[in-house]
């Protein structure tokens, strides 16, 4: 037998086809699955929302508020929470928790609503306020999402689909964290009339509390003037203040027939 | 955003680089392929014509190629639905030509190569296949 060498012609160990077309098409169907899941989902998570008891949300809280509650309570701090308790005083319908606020340093200009009535100001926010009824309207709104449960409906739905994505991708997978980013902001951008919502039972505590609402809307004006963004990049900001809610604000107040009266000056040492 | 970005970039350069570094292997590939044609590696076990050998000995090459970002990517999403993962094959057909390669540039002077095996392993931390190929190199007695 004589063996005769001959260089390989065509190479049938490696496929012909584009990776770049198999990258899309596969990312397009793992796009689809996940926002299935993720639509699905979300509907339990509306559903479950609402019905979680206030001693189950107690024991989600320590998640969150555990760093929080071992820092002193500074001067500004115990001053947030005297407003807060005049507001949670005047209030109806609270689901029935010691409600208590932080203030955290951070850029962001921002108020958050975290499970257990805790509610976590930024120095940011504090910075930008003027006046106490400014802030007071913050804090109404915040506790506004707690009335309405929205706290827990957008964690949810952030939670479970950080859970989906880092089953598929890992923790640390920047795919994930980028999704997880996104969406969790979308939430935001999805919850316009949650928002709206909180807005307009913050308004109704403000006056409440104060037997007027000036500054009601002194704070969200100011974000709106400072927002530069285009709208179409309010789905990757944090926290999106359009002109809309101000309007929406405004139009409440004069169907009302709110009074504006003097109002407190806050500044933030 | 910054995510987004971060992500695009490592695409990008995993796309760009890898495409670019395989496109030169396999150039390398095919002209040392060539080259080297004259010397035959088989996987036969005896020899194929009966001549007097004066030495026979073990000749073996080895290649290591790792994966880029792309690939990597491509071959996770891949893992999610099931099918061919055509992004490694490219990568592994690199690693056994070129451990091939290798161990014929080992076996220099050789008339023939015998009981020519390929293994392969990965390299799990980085990402890269490992291929180890290994023959008898036969001189006959001239």
């Amino acid at each position: 037998m004589k063996f005769t060498p001959r260089a390989i012609k065509d190479n049938v160990n490696v496929s012909s086809s584009p990776p770049l077309k198999d990258f899309f098409k596969l990312t397009l169907k793992i796009l689809g699955l996940i926002l299935a899941v993720y639509i699905l989902l979300g509907f339990a998570v509306d559903f479950i929302a609402p019905r979680i008891s206030v001693n189950t949300e107690l024991k989600l809280s320590k998640v969150f508020v555990r760093d929080l509650k071992k820092a002193e309570r500074t001067q500004t701090e115990l001053q947030l929470q005297r407003i807060l308790e005049e507001l949670v005083k005047k209030s109806q319908g609270l689901p029935a928790f010691s409600y208590k606020v932080f203030v955290e340093d951070s850029k962001n200009v921002n108020a958050i609503a975290l499970p257990g009535g805790n509610i976590v100001v930024f120095s940011s926010l504090l910075k930008e306020v003027k006046s106490e009824n400014e802030l007071a309207m913050v804090l109404a709104h915040e506790l506004g999402h707690f009335y309405r449960r929205d706290h827990l409906r957008g964690l949810g739905r952030s939670l479970v689909f950080l859970l989906i994505s880092s089953a598929l991708f890992g923790n640390n997978n920047p795919a994930s964290k980028f999704l997880a980013n996104a969406v969790t902001n979308a939430e935001m951008r999805f919850s316009q009339t949650q928002e709206k919502a909180a807005d307009l039972y913050a308004l109704e505590l403000l006056n409440k509390t104060y037997g007027h609402v000036g500054g009601a809307v002194d704070f969200f004006e100011r974000m709106t003037s400072k927002q530069k963004l285009w709208p179409i990049f309010y789905i990757f900001a944090s926290h999106p203040y359009p002109k809309t809610r101000v309007n929406a604000l405004k139009k409440a107040i004069t169907t009302k027939g709110y009074a504006s009266r003097e109002k407190i000056n806050f500044k933030y040492p | 955003m910054g995510d987004l970005i971060y992500l695009i970039i490592l695409i990008g350069i995993g796309y760009s680089v890898g495409t670019m570094v395989e496109k030169r292997h396999y150039k390398r590939i095919e002209q040392r392929e060539a080259e080297l044609l004259c010397l035959p590696a088989v996987s036969a076990k005896n020899l194929l014509e009966e001549k007097p050998v004066g030495e026979a000995r073990l000749v073996y090459g080895n290649a290591v190629i790792s994966t880029d970002y792309f690939k990597s990517l491509l071959a996770g999403l891949r893992n999610l639905v099931g099918g061919e993962v055509s992004a490694f094959e490219s990568l592994l057909d690199r690693a056994r030509r070129e451990a091939v390669l290798r161990m014929k540039a080992q076996a220099r002077g050789a008339d023939i190569i015998l009981n020519l095996r390929i293994e392969t392993c990965q390299i799990t931390m980085t990402g890269s296949v490992e291929a180890l190929a290994y023959g008898t190199a036969v001189y006959y007695k001239k």
